[in-house]
């Protein structure tokens, strides 16, 4: 298991970290990668192997989420790895890795997909972009460029929708184009908030919606996102329908109380 | 309305039934399978159909008083009004459970991660 320092792409440094391991700077914050993973033996390894290749030293924690698989064992050899003893689901896995980072010290951590679909060189992107403008949430959006993959036509429009309602609904900065995006920079604020409190179901939108509502700012960068690698999604046909409705009834739902 | 009185043999079956069936949520109430919350809702399933036919003239009243013309009707809201309070309870005793549940399976992840980091003598994070 490799051990990180200090990482290059801290927010000590204006550098990009493309020319080999960063050595530790004084100052430099600290990035934690949380990478979910459910069965992602045939991706894990890969994407592991692409983020060293960055060369910026990042932290990594890949939480097994109840994986049947040899996940744990590949991911093992290239980064901490927290072994959730049964599937906890998407949201119940992220929040494991916001606690290790709140406990741990880190000053962001940045989620990105253990199935290959995020480029662990657009993390100096949400990096970059945060110093641009600080925000509590830094989300990696595929619809600003409309480049990469971007999802299929239905999935677009329901996706369009979440956003009128988030939008509509929340106001925490910018406009979020992107809410169901599992790339993501949450800094000190929004890892203390969601170690507290993360929603299990749909969390991606939901956890924005309680971020704004509890007066968190959220901003986006373009990202390129890649068709998955392996395995296939879990909402599609008629269960896109039965998403978005229960998605948009837990973003009102999240309007009207007041915590979560 | 006239009020017609239940039968000696619906008497004894309700009667029956309402017996044998708190015997039992007795017995599982004593092995600990239920609480004593538990026990008083669900043997409601035996004592308002009990009531109703034990004092006719009381089903009659409760009808009369709240315009329904049958008991009957008045029983059986009676009994969903239980169930759907019992329902409510333990829809919230299980989304607390599912809470806690994920909270302890979080914790041990992490905990079993610390000591992997210590044991391997490496650094926090």
């Amino acid at each position: 298991m490799a051990d990180m320092g200090m990482v290059g792409s801290g927010l000590g440094s204006t550098d990009t970290c493309h020319d080999g391991a960063a050595a530790p700077q004084h100052g430099a914050s600290r990035v934690l990668l949380i990478i979910p993973c459910f069965n992602e033996e045939a991706s894990i390894g890969g994407l592991l192997g692409e983020i060293a290749a960055t060369g910026c030293g990042y932290h990594t924690l890949v939480v097994d989420d109840g994986s049947s698989d040899t996940t744990a064992a590949v991911a093992g050899c290239r980064s901490r790895v927290a072994r959730l003893a049964q599937n906890l689901g998407i949201g119940g896995a992220v929040q494991t890795g916001i606690k290790y980072a709140a406990r741990q010290d880190f000053d962001f951590c940045i989620q990105i997909d253990g199935d290959g679909q995020h480029d662990p060189r657009a993390i100096e992107t949400l990096l970059n972009a945060y110093r641009k403008q600080p925000s509590n949430i830094t989300i990696g959006s595929r619809f600003i460029d409309h480049a990469g993959f971007c999802s299929t036509r239905m999935r677009r429009a329901g996706i369009r929708l979440i956003v009128l309602a988030l939008n509509g609904l929340f106001s925490g900065g910018g406009r979020i184009t992107d809410p169901t995006s599992g790339m993501r920079l949450m800094d000190r604020a929004a890892i203390e908030f969601f170690a507290k409190a993360y929603p299990t179901d749909f969390p991606e939108p939901i956890s924005l919606a309680w971020a704004m509502r509890a007066g968190l700012t959220v901003n986006e960068v373009p990202v390129e996102m890649r068709a998955r690698e392996t395995g296939v999604s879990s909402i599609d046909g008629l269960k896109s329908a039965s998403y978005m409705i229960r998605v948009l009834g837990y973003i009102l739902l999240a309007r009207l109380v007041r915590s979560p | 309305m006239t009020n017609v009185l239940p039968s000696a043999e619906t008497v004894v079956v309700i009667s029956a039934f309402a017996l044998i069936y708190m015997l039992v949520l007795l017995k599982k109430t004593l092995q600990g399978k239920f609480d004593l919350y538990d026990f008083l809702m669900l043997s409601m399933v035996a004592i308002i159909p009990a009531g109703f036919t034990l004092f006719p003239g009381l089903a009659y009243l409760v009808s009369h008083l709240t315009g329904v013309v049958f008991p009957f009707v008045v029983m059986f809201g009676a009994l969903f009004l239980v169930v759907f309070a019992f329902m409510h309870n333990m829809t919230a005793r299980l989304h607390k459970l599912e809470r806690q549940n994920c909270a302890l399976i979080q914790e041990q992840s992490l905990l079993a991660l610390e000591l992997k980091t210590k044991d391997s003598g490496q650094p926090g994070g």
